[in-house]
């Protein structure tokens, strides 16, 4: 890799970073388990590297902005999440700082 | 399948012991649940080398496990800048007190063997990286448990948590201070008074070898019913002093006579100075046999004063040595940050 590619890849990480945690949450609204959550995330033009994905969860969780439940489908337990009270709060916050950073990038170009 | 149970069990061996069965478990439902997906797709179960090829590219168990501890950091962006700069102060003041305590050392066994005081000095110099090592590796360590700590427990303990003191712009040095009043011109009256000031001092330099009141006052009639004098080492670095000062107050005739006073004195001419202030100094750690003082009559008086003069001796040595050793450092330091100015002065015009 050369440096300038390895900076664009450091540069797009970054920028990625931030947008993951919205798309999760914006598609928790509704509950997945992790497996399906990354397929619908991917559907939508959203592909997330399930080693990214899954701790992701685990850090909203203990955040407060997700809750879970085992249950069990397929004869297999799963842990399914979806938004918990304070996370559609932040995620309304951050769609909002989000719409404002697209607005102001969209003026620029 | 039998693969993706070692994986899982590698897995785990990485994983943080409290959560692992939880973790291992939601893992094993999602990596269960793609593996499904993509035996429905092939219609068939994955060969042995697919299911190593995916595995593969989930990524090495070390890898995967690590994504699941809390901190990956040991002080984390927050605390960073607090981090790096106590560090630098931590090891600049380790190698001062370092420095001089070793100095002392060698000055306490003994100044008379110069091969050995050598010897010791390499030691020094030796010793210093690990002296580095061990400060950088314990300061470290408690910035890392408190990163730790706030991490734990986030916003609880302040201020741990925000690590920002309040400051504010106007308790912020004045522009210059670090290099003092030198870093500013002059007024005219100020390097008037300096010249005054250097001729005052020089006149009473040379009154002093002729009037020694001037320097000991009444203790010179005391002085005189001692069985001790001083060495004639001392008539040499009372000139150089002389000298130094005939030096320094020539140099500030000269700058008020060019005009030279409104402009800020330069570092080099700084540095110069500090050097040749080290010159008097070592002449004194250089007296022949290191003897500063002398018996007076040393046939008659060597039994019973022989000891005290010894002792004197030996503890204005130590003392000079200590001075010598703070003047190299600030002389040092003062050449560093001089080096330092320099070297970003070129690579900015760069």
């Amino acid at each position: 890799m050369t440096l300038a590619e390895n900076i664009f890849e450091n540069l797009r990480m970054e920028l990625r970073r931030g947008c993951l945690t919205l798309a999760v949450l914006a598609q928790l609204r509704q509950e997945y388990y992790g497996y399906t959550l990354r397929k619908a995330l991917a559907s939508r033009g959203m592909e997330i590297d399930e080693n990214t994905l899954y701790p992701l969860l685990r850090r909203l969780e203990a955040q407060g902005l997700l809750i879970s439940e085992w249950r069990e489908e397929d004869k297999r337990n799963k842990r399914f999440y979806r938004l918990s009270a304070d996370g559609q709060e932040i995620f309304v916050r951050l769609l909002k700082e989000w719409n404002d950073i697209n607005t102001a990038i969209t003026n620029l170009l | 399948m039998e693969l993706l149970e070692r994986y899982l069990n590698a897995v785990r061996r990485h994983l943080p012991w409290l959560r692992q069965d939880d973790i291992i478990a939601e893992l094993r439902a999602n990596l269960e649940a793609q593996l499904d997906d993509k035996e429905a797709e092939l219609g068939r179960p994955l060969t042995k080398e697919e299911a190593e090829a995916w595995l593969k590219q989930i990524g090495p168990p070390l890898q995967v496990a690590a994504r699941y501890q809390h901190q990956q950091y040991l002080i984390g962006p927050a605390l960073f800048p607090t981090y790096a700069f106590v560090l630098r102060l931590v090891l600049a003041w380790a190698t001062v007190i370092y420095v001089i305590a070793s100095v002392v050392t060698i000055a306490a066994q003994g100044l008379g063997a110069e091969a050995s005081a050598g010897i010791s000095l390499v030691h020094i110099a030796l010793r210093l990286p690990w002296i580095w090592i061990i400060n950088a590796g314990i300061t470290t360590l408690i910035f890392a448990a408190v990163e730790r700590t706030g991490a734990r427990f986030p916003g609880k303990i302040y201020p741990l948590a925000p690590m920002t003191p309040p400051w504010s712009p106007l308790d912020l040095p004045s522009a210059g201070a670090g290099d003092g009043d030198w870093a500013k011109p002059r007024s005219f009256t100020r390097a008037l008074l300096e010249v005054f000031a250097g001729c005052v001092l020089l006149g009473w330099l040379l009154l002093v070898p002729h009037h020694p009141f001037l320097l000991l006052g009444p203790g010179e009639w005391y002085l005189h019913s001692l069985p001790y004098q001083l060495a004639p080492v001392w008539w040499t670095f009372y000139w150089l002093v002389v000298c130094f000062n005939i030096f320094e107050l020539a140099w500030k005739l000269v700058d008020l006579a060019r005009g030279a006073w409104q402009r800020p004195i330069n570092r080099a001419r700084r540095l110069a100075m500090h050097a040749l202030a080290l010159v008097p100094l070592c002449v004194l750690l250089a007296a022949p046999n290191h003897a500063l003082f002398l018996l007076k009559n040393p046939t008659t008086d060597a039994a019973a004063h022989g000891a005290t003069v010894a002792s004197a001796n030996k503890g204005v040595l130590q003392a000079v040595s200590i001075l010598v050793a703070i003047v190299l450092l600030q002389l040092l330091w003062g050449i560093g940050r001089a080096s330092l100015d320099a070297y970003r002065k070129r690579q900015a015009a760069k």
